[in-house]
């Protein structure tokens, strides 16, 4: 289970990276093409929008797994540790909520946008792609959330280890 | 039923509990806000509302500059920039009396001015700087002090992360803000020279001479640092000067960076790897707190609370300016426990519009805005290295592991007095951010 969370986190936070940079690539290529033929690339600031949404819900599961969400730990530097780790399953646990909540809405959105058949202004993308590429990312990082939270509960190891 | 006010209160309230608690901050402030949008407007308005708040936020193209500076701040740690401009900057200055300390900021203002994270900044500083100061026989306490304080210059140099949050929330340019804080962005590295001059002057013990480096090899450590100068003049150039947007700049800077990483032959790999998986994280770390925020900033719009707050504030028998100090202490005092893009997610929304509705200096609305922001990024540079919990302190000493933190708190003190005195004079003197904008645009 672990192991499958990690990779399924790590495999979703690559191709997140790989998106930007797709996207910064197609980015040049157009303020280029812009320049010297004064002809940028269609929609452009479109398809930045979107790549760069989708790069960032991508980011969210390998963000959870590394613990990388900020916390406030100064109140509580000096609690045993059998308190501190309840804490932060109940940490856990309302991320996931916030999380799933998040992932199921905007998978609504997409049904309701989708029969609405809103689409962008300059590509007529339609709009509902964006809410339905973001579920997946926020899905994930609630599920590997929720599997922190048992962790935490069962005083299981921590990994990664720390940071 | 609940007064609108009192359901405010009451979510603040329990945000703070839960912020206390170890809650992640993302979370600390969506559950209080959401169970308040619930109360206030009922389920199905709740449900209705948070639909499209993901998709509202993460498509702001204006943000879309942030994952794109975080993969160009990344490109140049993992392909070696921050050792280069260090051995340039050690080969100009190692030699005079602290000269690797006053190296270690000057190549981490140089390297703030292609990353937008002070974190990254004070990280990438010290795995290159520490070790040869160590090397040196430099003080354990100048040492780490001297990073800590260095890698704020990560965001009072623009790009700067919390300076396009600041931006985004308070509708304003962001290619004007990058401008505005520049000088006083390099007014805080000058400033961070001469402490590090007077405290060696002071203490010469602390930091043995070094000797000189040949002409030669100070010409050829130039020749190591042009693509980092060459981006700079491309991204900044375009963005100042209406070439291209700051969302366009960034995706430049990122491919320059990462072509630069590639022809220098530093960047590999497992450094493609890292950059990869690093911008991932952060910039998912940063949309979780917007998330957060967005909701407990929909239902404070609920409560009526800004408006209130601003009125409040503008029938205040004070002096405008007392005003402003006492916001910038608050984030003094906030900046002690949290970290600056939740600080100001949290408190701009409510704050800015107050500050908005005083008279201050006689400035125009958008001058005012774009004044106040530099004032609150340089506030917030204090709190990342003030006690009990200064971030750059924590991030530095991670890596600097021989030195006791204690050492590294005593230590920033001078440099935390020339925050202070470089807010005030800034707080006096408004030309110093504005006076840049008003050359450029």
């Amino acid at each position: 289970m672990t192991a499958v969370l990690r990779r399924g986190a790590l495999l979703f936070a690559w191709l997140g990276a790989l998106v930007a940079m797709v996207c910064a690539v197609m980015v040049v290529v157009s303020i280029t093409s812009r320049a010297l033929w004064s002809r940028p690339i269609q929609g452009d600031v479109e398809i930045t929008q979107l790549l760069i949404a989708v790069a960032i819900s991508l980011g969210l599961p390998w963000c959870q797994w590394q613990r990388a969400n900020i916390i406030v730990d100064f109140f509580t530097q000096k609690a045993p540790p059998a308190i501190s780790r309840r804490l932060d399953a109940i940490g856990c646990l309302l991320l996931a909520t916030m999380g799933l909540l998040l992932a199921w809405r905007t998978g609504a959105g997409a049904v309701a946008v989708q029969a609405a058949g809103e689409t962008s202004m300059v590509l007529a993308l339609p709009m509902w792609w964006s809410y339905a590429a973001l579920a997946p990312g926020l899905a994930l990082a609630s599920v590997i959330a929720l599997h922190q939270a048992w962790q935490h509960l069962r005083l299981a190891p921590l990994t990664p280890a720390s940071n | 039923m609940a007064t609108p006010t009192l359901v405010g209160l009451l979510m603040f309230a329990g945000m703070l509990l839960l912020m206390a608690l170890r809650v992640p901050i993302a979370a600390a402030m969506f559950v209080p806000g959401a169970l308040g949008y619930v109360a206030l407007s009922g389920e199905a308005s709740f449900l209705n509302q948070i639909k499209g708040s993901a998709v509202a936020r993460l498509t702001v193209y204006d943000l879309s500059v942030i994952p794109l500076f975080l993969l160009m701040g990344q490109f140049a740690t993992q392909g070696g920039l921050s050792r280069r401009l260090f051995q340039a900057a050690a080969a100009w200055v190692g030699h005079v009396r602290g000269g690797l300390a006053m190296a270690s900021i000057l190549s981490a203002g140089a390297f703030g001015a292609v990353c937008g994270s002070s974190v990254a900044t004070s990280a990438t500083i010290t795995q290159v700087a520490y070790p040869e100061m160590k090397r040196h026989g430099y003080a354990g306490r100048l040492s780490t002090a001297t990073l800590a304080a260095g890698g704020t210059l990560g965001i009072l140099i623009p790009p700067s992360v919390p300076l396009v949050v600041y931006a985004i929330l308070t509708e304003q340019n962001i290619a004007k803000l990058f401008a505005a804080a520049l000088v006083p962005g390099l007014l805080a590295m000058l400033g961070y020279l001469v402490v590090v001059a007077l405290w060696c002057r002071a203490q010469p013990q602390l930091a043995p001479r070094g000797n000189p480096a040949s002409a030669a090899q100070r010409f050829s450590t130039l020749l190591g640092i042009w693509p980092l100068v060459a981006i700079f003049v491309v991204v900044f150039g375009g963005i100042y000067g209406g070439v291209f947007s700051p969302t366009e700049g960034a995706a430049v800077g990122a491919v320059a960076t990462f072509a630069a990483g590639l022809l220098q032959r530093e960047l590999g790999w497992q450094g493609i790897k890292n950059s990869f998986i690093g911008s991932a994280e952060t910039s998912a770390m940063v949309f979780m707190i917007f998330l957060g925020a967005d909701m407990m900033n929909a239902t404070l719009a609920l409560t009526g609370m800004p408006a209130a707050v601003a009125n409040f504030v503008s029938h205040l028998a004070v002096p405008p300016l007392a005003v402003v100090a006492a916001v910038l202490l608050l984030y003094v005092l906030l900046g002690c426990v949290m970290d600056e893009l939740s600080m100001l997610l949290l408190t701009i929304p409510v704050l800015f519009p107050a500050i908005m509705g005083l008279d201050l200096w006689g400035l125009g609305a958008q001058d005012k805005a774009i004044w106040f922001g530099i004032l609150v990024l340089m506030t917030v540079g204090i709190g990342l290295i003030a006690p009990p919990v200064g971030l750059n302190v924590y991030v530095v000493n991670n890596l600097a592991r021989d030195v006791p933190m204690g050492e590294t708190y005593k230590g920033v003190f001078p440099f935390l007095a020339w925050d202070a005195a470089r807010v005030v004079l800034l707080l006096f003197f408004p030309l110093l951010s504005l006076g840049l904008v008003r050359v450029l645009f």
